[in-house]
């Protein structure tokens, strides 16, 4: 007798998955590196999910290499903050061709990677008109992406591709890191020789750059350091547009590694190429000055132009700033924020179109878009608002619903995603995460940074490039929604808040800051 | 003794396999070569005494294998075992320990589905397919697909398929950790003093020579000769 999902006729498949037909496909919510992803019903529960379909129309080449290693990542990884994949399914596709042989094709794009459904990705959300992060709530996403960092990185997983639009948040306020299509394990005891043409480019560690192809779990760090200061700060901190120019964006910043701050960094493959050509210092602390002393303190240790003595993701979560007031919020207690996924797919490209026209044209006129805002300060001591257009720094926020900030909420440009913009800025809709024009050129120069708002967008198509080497797009990643699904708990290695007493996710301790309600 | 860091060389070319210096091949295939023959015949045999009782029983024959039916070939093929693995090394150019890893998967694959037995109709499908989903896994730099279907002499389709059917029968879990992979090694190895063809090993082999390699940059015209006179197609 055949195993349970085996007793399939000749020629078939005796893999045992289930049809893609057991879903409803609701409507395209994003274009991945290698499918689309579908918002879809999971026909008998009701259940709504996240597909995502893996291309597969290069014969040549097989299945991706990219999905094989995103899967079996994935089918080991299981944690809270890291999205679940719950299962693979397949369509039968067509099956024969016109003489009625097993189509070669017959598999072309018929396997669909099944994710719980997340409502927003960072970007998306940090991107939304008018949005503005607490305190409390930046610290509790920060808490969870480096808790599931922690997580991949005991597990000798390196994410390697940590960036805002991969990191998926669902309206019960849980953030999981997604999209592990460039990731992989790594072996401590074999340093072997990897890539370096991974991490998109904004979030990519000066190692990297250098050249480097020994690496570790730093590289994510620096990422997750790239993420924070964007978070404080409103937008991206080092948007270059090419390598030479992300370097020289991080030696601003930074100051220029030397055999002091760096020991070894003369040995980089690229550092005679990229060394700077005039000294530079370390000027983060004067940029960054008005940040929380805490956060300012993290900060500095994430973006340690040293791999070696960079934080590691267990250190940063005993930080100080996690453990003083304003202590991280309960995920929970987050404003929901509406997501866009009632829409029907027509309605919505309809609007969407409409929308990139009208930006497109408004763009011409006024160059200046909406923008990201710093957090709300707590209580005001470390205040110092910042410029731009600013919000009342009330306590209370309550759920914002201007509009759908559903990251993946709409078809990407084909060029590329909507970020990164290809050329000539094309598809700036009002709740598009088109941030590409941020900051262009803006440096370090002046001592502050300049106001809020868009600077000029890079005249030309200023794509990163470089083959990998050019961010990804972001869009086509995991998700999931939800903790229920998820054995809470007791993630094995969730434990990094070892010996801080137990009050780690808040509980009522935030109630006392009332900001939300 | 082999170890497993022998296997492990990932660019074999500035790592000569150890052993008496005209051994151009890894030894690693011929262990597996004759692993494999082994285990072919027992499981031939098998089927003989079975179908052989059924008979009696008049009952026809049986198909043994079913999870394995995708692989099935109509006929033998007719390369031997070593020569395939030898033509799949040759022209490849994967690291030896794609071999191992190979292997590994093709005995989880016996092990999760018991209704599979490795045959003379499908080691040979089994072998490109699994050394090739290995060297994805391993090689950062690696021929695709339609190479390994040339070197398999399977169609470029029919591979993508068998490739989708592995991953699935190994419910993609296609990553082998150093210890699973030294617990191999080892045991291929006693394969070998059980047999007690131990030393069979080092007197075996023409040197190979290393100018027939395909090169990265131009797989088209330089692909390898085709395989259909063995009857794999």
């Amino acid at each position: 007798m055949a195993a349970a999902g085996q007793l399939n006729v000749i020629d078939s498949p005796s893999r045992g998955s289930r049809s893609v037909d057991c879903f409803e496909k609701l409507e395209q919510i994003g274009e991945g590196t290698y499918g689309q992803v579908y918002m879809a019903k999971e026909i008998e529960t009701g259940e709504i999910v996240a597909l995502k379909k893996i291309r597969m129309d290069n014969e040549r080449e097989g299945f991706p290499i990219t999905a094989i290693r995103e899967i079996k990542i994935l089918k080991k990884l299981h944690h809270e903050n890291v999205i679940k994949l719950k299962e693979i399914v397949t369509s039968p596709g067509p099956e024969k061709d016109d003489q009625g042989r097993p189509d070669g094709n017959k598999y072309k794009g018929g396997i669909y990677m099944v994710f719980d459904y997340m409502d927003h990705d960072l970007t998306g959300l940090a991107d939304r008109p008018g949005m503005r992060f607490t305190v409390p709530q930046i610290k509790c996403y920060m808490r969870q992406l480096l808790t599931g960092l922690h997580y991949c990185h005991v597990n000798q997983v390196l994410h390697r591709d940590i960036k805002g639009s991969n990191l998926l948040i669902d309206n019960e306020g849980n953030l999981k890191l997604a999209d592990f299509g460039l990731a992989r394990s790594f072996s401590n005891e074999h340093n072997a020789n990897l890539t370096n043409r991974v991490i998109t480019l904004w979030y990519r560690p000066p190692e990297l750059l250098l050249g480097t192809t020994r690496y570790g779990p730093a590289v994510d760090m620096w990422s997750v350091g790239c993420i924070f200061a964007e978070l404080l700060h409103g937008k991206p901190i080092f948007p270059g547009k090419d390598e030479p120019e992300q370097l020289n964006k991080i030696f601003e910043l930074c100051g220029a590694p030397d055999e002091v701050n760096w020991p070894g960094v003369q040995k980089t493959p690229w550092y005679n190429q990229f060394k700077p050509t005039r000294p530079m210092k370390r000027r983060l602390r004067e940029v960054f000055r008005h940040f929380d002393r805490h956060a300012l303190e993290l900060l500095e240790k994430m973006l340690t132009l040293d791999p070696a003595q960079r934080i590691s993701a267990k250190d940063a979560l005993d930080a100080e700033y996690f453990w003083t007031d304003p202590l991280p919020c309960d995920p929970k207690s987050l404003p929901k924020y509406e997501s866009s996924h009632e829409f029907q797919t027509k309605k919505k490209r309809q609007q969407q179109r409409q929308n990139e026209e009208n930006a497109k044209r408004l763009k011409m006129q006024h160059p200046q878009q909406h923008t990201r805002l710093p957090p709300i300060q707590q209580g005001g001591h470390h205040a110092q608002m910042r410029q731009g257009p600013s919000h009342p720094s009330h306590g209370s926020q309550p759920a914002v619903a201007a509009g759908p900030s559903h990251h993946y909420g709409k078809p990407r440009p084909s060029g590329g995603p909507g970020r990164y913009p290809p050329g000539g800025n094309p598809s700036g809709g009002y709740n598009h995460p088109n941030r590409g024009g941020q900051g262009g050129g803006a440096g370090y120069g002046s001592g502050t940074y300049p106001p809020q708002g868009r600077g000029a967008p890079y005249g030309s198509g200023a794509m990163p490039a470089g083959p990998g080497g050019g961010p990804r797009g972001g869009g086509g990643s995991g998700y999931g929604v939800g903790g229920p699904n998820y054995p809470q708990g007791g993630p094995p290695h969730g434990g990094s808040a070892a010996g801080r007493g137990s009050n780690m996710m808040g509980g009522n301790r935030n109630q006392q800051y009332g900001w939300q309600q | 003794m082999l170890t497993a860091s022998e296997y492990s060389n990932h660019s074999r070319q500035n790592q000569p396999v150890t052993g008496p210096a005209e051994l151009n091949l890894p030894r690693v295939l011929w262990i597996l070569s004759s692993t494999l023959e082994k285990l072919v015949s027992r499981n031939e045999k098998l089927v003989d005494e079975l179908n052989q009782e059924l008979d009696k029983l008049n009952n026809g024959s049986v198909r043994l294998g079913k999870s394995l039916n995708l692989f099935h070939g109509v006929r033998a093929p007719g390369i031997s075992i070593p020569k395939y693995l030898e033509r799949i090394y040759k022209y490849t150019n994967c690291s030896p320990s794609c071999f191992v890893v190979g292997y590994v998967y093709i005995d989880m694959l016996t092990h999760k589905h018991p209704d599979s037995l490795v045959l003379s109709l499908n080691v040979h499908r089994l072998l490109v397919t699994s050394v090739m989903v290995a060297s994805k896994m391993l090689d950062d730099e690696h021929y695709n697909n339609a190479v390994y279907a040339r070197v398999g002499g399977v169609s470029n389709a029919e591979l993508n398929k068998l490739e989708l059917e592995l991953l699935f029968l190994l419910d993609f879990k296609v990553m082998v950790c150093p210890r699973v992979f030294e617990s191999y090694c080892l045991h291929l190895e006693k394969e070998m003093l059980v047999n007690g063809t131990g030393l069979k090993i080092e007197r075996i082999l023409s040197p190979k020579s290393f100018e027939t390699e395909i090169s990265v940059e131009d797989q088209q015209s330089s692909s390898p000769p085709p395989i259909v006179d063995y009857g794999l197609t």
